[in-house]
């Protein structure tokens, strides 16, 4: 990957730049004493304490906002300034810079303000688990998926969902947690009560979709014939001599389209109505009418193709063939399994090729980039996985997926072709994928070991669950497992074996009776939430078993494994060294997995990419499928950094990017097969390598429909340049001076600029946006934009990246901009380290740890920023081993 | 934290909130609507749209007000009842910050940063307050109702319109289906086994208070709170079994409507749920129901294409016509609901429109805008002067109006959120 190269102006930027990346005193947030002359000539002096209008007095508001109070009435004069409330029209108006410039003073150091006093000085909350590390510790505790999309969403905005202040719990929650428990014990206990013998079905899908093709075709020619039928009868019946006149009238109105003519059937006496031929009326005929004509030569040309009667080609042309679904058997047990497809890129297979007199289809797409199959869950849009097929009709690939079927979940499958999931005369409709077989096989679970409390569960149930004794030793095994290793109190297992015997005496059987109290144990405190406790005003060190617990919380949101915790039990952990080689084994696990989504989806906010539709007129090729990978690409860049221990400052520039087949070929590089994401190399005109060139990152900054550069250049101040502007105030007056214009953005959002309100901020925010104008809503290089408005016009527009940083360099493009962002690493790395620590140590990162964050820069930096560094430094802080 | 006993909890439960005398009413209105002849009683309904109206066409002209105004083509549907319906501008919520969220704090006026360290702080709503008195008597203390849609469509944090007496979200039902069920459907389970679940129930609540006990020793304040976040849900689910032990032998009543399909959505789905309250109501299940309506679902469900964010932004074009048809489109279905309310009686020749305050708003205005919460009130259970467009000054507080419906209908309350007194305006 690319090392540092400084561009003149990014050096030039450095010696005046404005950030304070070296300061380790905690600020004090106050209103700069500059501002004393603007504040008593436009505030004060109306509101003294002569003339306190509107009962508002400031003439006693300290410039320091240190108290819940002073930020509140900071925030008043903050609120009446943006709103254009104050001062009162009548009155004298301050200037506009002077005004821009004190609306952005005061809103950074509202966002400090709000940052200190909301600081809990490095105290840690008891946290409860979050979704996420629920659903991967009951996979530990019980060795198998559930579902949690009943429990609550976590967290606030603008927290990590590993706050602990954050996670709250309510009576409703309680109840799902039980409920949720019960769900998976009894599917757990089914699963390795009873070994399932693994099975496997066949299915030539052809036997299915021929037919199906064919009777359309069956049923097209009886429309064809119905239809023949009614416009002869009504031809017949215009040709009777009363007719003449009306039809003479009728065919002077339709003179242009013959199928009108028709359409005024019942002015002809004595036509029959089309109801008779089994059409609801004469716009249902000439309906089916063009269908025939699109559709018939398809399946005509379809039942021609080779290999079509030992396989099925997809294609959107019919219907029947636009995709195919497949069935795990209602009988087959809840679990793991193998989808296994022999399939084919089909290759240059053209359907009509004769028929000249139809609409020829567009020209295909070079060659390869029809490449990809989607498969779905359901009939849900949501894509399950989606792959490269590079077999060819001589030489077919097989195609292994791993799907796994819930406890009472979707069993149906789909198998269609990425992209045209729109059924739209522009797609182009030749068979692309040609899929000889399908197979089903599993369960897989017959290799997976079975969990300790599972174990101890199927014990109590062969050995006899007639003593007291081993149900209560069950009972124990059970939660010490479920409260990661702390011994539960003789009370609670006296009670959780009271509410078995209640269970036994009311006529269940044993293996059903403990049931109810073990689900209770996945609601009780010490499953539920990660207990550190430590008296009232007192810091203490970690023990070996909490430490084990924080550490494999942060790395893997999950359990510790046994290793962590035999360490732990031996005393051994808390030493640097093995510290330091667990913290490099939980990086390198596959379980690592969930830091490289959960902690980068919430650092990154990715959830964006899901706050609207993609218009998929406007934007065909940004498929599901695509937008799914565009999203693993963001993950899976961070996830090989981090296990190669490569630089943070790749997400900044880089000339390599990390893509699987389908996301390379919507980047139009060549070369790339296959659904592995791995690295690759791009050259440096590139506009790819780095956060900036992502797709799924641009994509967050549209609407769906087009670009916002004010969402861009926002994220790019808060995420990599780490200078994050004050949120959307609210109450600030719409612009709507430019409504109803054809205008290009730039010319739209220049309104920003007008008005101090809103240029105290966007002066800094839109120019960074607009230096990314050339990338459209879904991250594809372009030049051109245009605009179109219904009733006023259409309008297009040149591409102008160029823009300079408020007080800072200028560039003259997109990649001119990228180096300059590239050339502040330290603010990335500071932005990426803050967020580290408000994720793994599950608080707030307040200002009372800045020598913290420091200190990990610090160390990070004398590796160039190694990915591991800033971990390894954060997990060896005084901070992580302290509750 | 000592350890606790069940019953310990249970009697802790019952404090509630500490309530005040009965103060005396300034004027003649309200003191008659608070007066204890009244037998028929009170109910309440709160209604939130999320995001706001349009700014242009749903206000009406603030410089009539009184009863002679006109009404605007956003109320236009409401026409046939503007004798019965109060239009109220100039109130809103001093800490309110969240331009997206227009439910969260819309019935609590709460301070979202009033706890240091935690960048979310709720308190409870005027619902809440209202069904802790109202409630007693009924099956459901409150009904809550709301959509599958997420909260992040105009409504902002929360589950429903509802925030218990510490500041938690309280869910609601979010289909009509299931609505119906919990409300109508009688129980299949013989009264027996019915009893024993019960004490099942209760046997559970014990076990895990051993585990609390244990958990909660040597802890510090913050964690301690954190637990006691976990006490609480389970001293709620007590007081519901002991509720729900109340009502064991009592039968649910008759529907007066069938069940609902499945899969209603937007436009559809508001009216069932507007006709589901009334029924509750009406059956004497509850008397106070919160809706959070549907936003998203119910453009679509009337052709418009635009998102639901996006419509709040709007423009004048395709986006304010969306705006615009929202608006009549709400008004179209609180005038149906309206109706239902008059047409059903209550007692003694009086409807339920009579004996019930309904409030129908929001705390977002319109695009970003948190000040003048687009506020109606409508119903005789308040003593509420109808028919009148009312402009109170700028930036009354929102909870005025709650305290002021609250205190109207007899409810015993100092102050909610940051309440300042009654409205003699509305009187």
């Amino acid at each position: 990957m690319r090392g540092p190269h400084l561009p003149l102006a990014a050096l030039i930027w450095s010696a005046f730049s404005s950030f304070s990346s070296g300061a380790t005193v905690a600020p004090q947030a106050a209103v700069n004493k500059k501002y004393d002359v603007f504040f008593k000539e436009y505030c004060v002096s109306c509101h003294d304490e002569e003339k306190h209008k509107g009962s508002v007095r400031l003439d006693n508001l300290s410039f320091e906002i240190n108290s819940m109070e002073a930020a509140e009435r900071w925030q008043k004069v903050l609120n009446s300034l943006n709103s254009g409330e104050m001062p009162p029209e009548d009155k004298k108006q301050p200037d506009k810079v002077l005004k821009t410039d004190f609306l952005e003073h005061l809103s950074q150091e509202m966002v400090v303000a709000r940052k200190t006093i909301g600081d809990t000085n490095g105290k840690i909350t008891l946290r409860r688990l979050n979704r996420r590390e629920y659903k991967n510790t009951i996979r530990d505790l019980l060795g198998m998926d559930v579902s949690v999309a009943d429990l609550p969403a976590d967290g606030s905005p603008g927290t990590f969902d590993t706050v602990g202040s954050s996670l709250f719990m309510s009576s409703s929650q309680f109840e799902s947690y039980r409920q949720l428990g019960r769900k998976s014990l009894d599917a757990a206990i089914e699963l390795f009560a009873t070994p399932q013998a693994p099975r496997k079905q066949h299915i030539e899908p052809e036997e299915r979709v021929n037919p199906s093709v064919e009777s359309e075709m069956i049923r097209q020619g009886s429309i064809r014939k119905r239809v023949a039928m009614w416009t002869r009868e009504v031809d017949a019946a215009a040709a009777r001599p009363e007719n003449a006149k009306s039809v003479a009238e009728i065919r002077a109105k339709a003179e242009t389209k013959p199928n009108q003519f028709y359409h005024s059937w019942d002015k002809i006496t004595g036509a029959p109505p089309p109801l008779d031929f089994g059409f609801v009326d004469a716009v249902d005929v000439f309906h089916h009418q063009s269908q025939w004509n699109n559709l018939i030569p398809f399946i005509v040309d379809y039942l021609s193709l080779p290999k079509v009667r030992s396989g099925i080609y997809l294609t959107p042309g019919i219907s029947a063939t636009r995709a195919y679904t497949c069935f795990v058997p209602n009988d087959w047990p809840a679990g793991d399994y193998l989808l296994r497809i022999r399939l084919a890129s089909v290759g240059s297979l053209s359907l009509m090729p004769s028929r000249t007199e139809l609409k020829p289809t567009p020209t295909r797409p070079p060659a390869g980039r029809r490449q990809f199959l989607d498969i779905t869950l359901g009939d849900a849009e949501k894509v399950l996985s989606a792959h490269h097929i590079t077999g060819t009709m001589e030489q077919p690939q097989e195609l292994v997926v791993p799907i796994s079927v819930e406890k009472g979940g979707t069993r149906h499958f789909k198998l269609r072709e990425t992209n045209p999931e729109i059924s739209n005369a522009d797609v182009d409709k030749n068979p692309a994928i040609w899929i000889d077989w399908v197979e089903f096989e599993g369960p897989l679970n017959t290799t997976r070991p079975t969990p300790v409390a599972i174990q101890a569960i199927q014990t109590l149930l062969t050995k006899g669950a007639n003593t007291e004794h081993s149900v209560r030793e069950t009972l124990e095994t059970f939660a010490v497992q479920a409260f990661r290793s702390k011994i539960p109190s003789r009370a609670y297992i006296d009670k959780l074996l009271a509410l078995y015997q209640a269970r036994r005496e009311a006529g269940e059987k044993p293996e059903i009776a403990i049931r109810t109290p073990l689900s209770l144990v996945l609601a009780s405190p010490h499953f539920l939430y990660l207990s550190e406790p430590v008296p009232e005003k007192e810091r203490r060190p970690l023990t070996d078993l909490e430490l084990a617990t924080r550490l494999s919380y942060f790395l893997w949101s999950a359990p510790p494994d046994h290793q962590l915790l035999s360490l732990a039990q031996h005393g051994q952990l808390q030493q640097p060294a093995i510290l330091k080689g667990e913290v490099e084994r939980l990086l390198a696990s596959e379980k690592a997995r969930e830091l490289f989504t959960g902690f980068t989806r919430q650092w990154l906010g990715i959830d964006r990419l899901d706050f609207f539709m993609f218009n998929p007129k406007r934007y065909p090729t940004f498929s599901s499928a695509v937008k799914e990978a565009a999203r693993e690409e963001v993950y899976s860049t961070v996830g090989w950094l981090l296990k190669n221990n490569r630089s943070l400052t790749n997400l900044l520039t880089s000339d390599e990017v990390v893509v699987n087949g389908l996301l390379a070929n919507y980047y139009k590089l060549d070369g790339v097969t296959g659904d592995e994401f791995r690295p690759v190399s791009v050259p440096p005109e590139s506009p790819r390598g780095g956060l900036l060139g992502m797709a799924a990152i641009l994509a967050m900054g549209s609407n769906g429909e087009h670009t916002s550069p004010v969402e861009r250049g926002a994220w790019v101040m808060r995420k990599m340049l780490f200078t994050p502007p004050p949120p959307a105030p609210p109450n600030v007056p719409q612009l709507t001076r430019l409504e109803g214009q054809l205008l290009t953005t730039r010319e739209r959002l220049s309104a920003h600029q007008e008005d101090p309100q809103c240029a105290s901020c966007h002066r800094r925010i839109d120019p960074i946006g607009f230096g990314l104008e050339n990338f459209d809503a879904v991250g594809q290089w372009r030049t051109q934009d245009g605009y179109e408005k219904a009733g006023v016009g259409k309008k297009t527009w040149e591409i102008e990246p160029a823009g300079a940083f408020h007080n800072g360099p200028a560039f003259a493009n997109y990649l001119e901009l990228r180096s300059l962002i590239a050339a502040k690493p330290e603010n990335f790395a500071r932005g990426f380290t803050e967020s580290l620590v408000e994720y793994g140590l599950g608080r707030a990162c307040g200002f009372s740890d800045q020598d913290l964050v420091q200190e990990i820069i610090q160390h990070a930096r004398k590796s160039d920023f190694a990915m591991q560094e800033f971990f390894q430094a954060l997990v060896a802080s005084k901070a992580f081993h302290t509750k | 934290m000592a350890t606790l006993s069940r019953r310990h909890f249970l009697r802790s439960a019952s404090a509630l909130i500490a309530l005040p005398a009965l103060e005396s009413f300034g004027f003649r209105r309200f003191a008659s609507a608070a007066a204890p002849v009244v037998s028929i009683p009170k109910r309440f309904i709160f209604l939130g749209f999320g995001f706001g109206v349009t700014n242009e066409t749903w206000f009406p002209d603030q410089k009539t007000t009184g009863e002679n105004y006109t009404l605007p083509p956003g109320l236009a549907p409401l026409a046939l009842h503007q004798k019965d319906f109060t239009v109220v501008q100039g109130c809103r919520h001093r800490f309110s910050d969240n331009p997206h969220g227009g439910s969260t704090f819309w019935l609590t006026g709460a301070n979202p940063f009033s706890e240091p360290g935690q960048s979310f702080h709720n308190t409870i709503s005027a619902d809440q307050i209202a069904a802790a008195q109202l409630g007693k008597e009924t099956r459901f203390t409150s009904v809550q109702l709301c959509s599958s849609e997420p909260a992040s469509t105009g409504h902002g944090a929360g589950l429903s319109l509802a925030w218990d007496d510490h500041g938690k979200p309280i869910p609601g039902f979010e289909t009509p289906l299931k609505a119906f069920h919990k409300m109508f459907s009688p129980e299949t389970a013989p009264l027996a086994q019915r009893k024993a679940m019960l004490l099942q129930e209760r046997s559970i609540l014990d076990t895990v208070l051993e585990d609390v006990n244990d958990i909660s020793r040597g802890l510090n304040k913050t964690d301690t709170d954190k637990v006691s976040e976990y006490l609480q849900s389970l001293r709620d689910i007590e007081t519901r079994l002991a509720k729900e032990e109340k009502w064991l032998t009592v039968e649910k009543p008759k529907a007066p409507l069938s069940a609902p399909g499945e899969g209603l959505a937007g436009r559809e789905e508001i009216k069932v749920m507007y006709d589901l309250l009334v029924a509750a109501l009406q059956t004497d299940l509850t008397r106070v129901v919160t809706y959070r309506q549907p936003i998203s679902s119910l453009l679509s469900s009337i052709g418009v294409k635009v998102a639901a964010h996006d419509m709040s932004h709007y423009s004048p074009g395709e986006r304010m016509e969306a705006s615009q048809r929202r608006d009549s489109v709400q008004s179209e279905l609180l005038a149906g609901l309206l109706d239902k309310l008059k047409t059903t009686s209550a007692a003694e020749g009086s409807s339920l429109f009579d004996h019930t305050t309904l409030a129908f708003g929001s705390n977002l205005r319109t695009g970003h805008y948190l000040d003048n919460c687009p506020t109606i009130l409508a119903g005789g259970g308040a003593g509420i002067k109808l028919g009148q467009h009312v402009v109170l000054p700028k930036d009354t507080p929102l909870c005025n109006v709650w305290l002021t419906i609250l205190k109207g209908a007899g409810i015993q309350l100092d102050r909610i959120g940051d309440s300042t007194g009654i409205l003699t305006a509305l009187g």
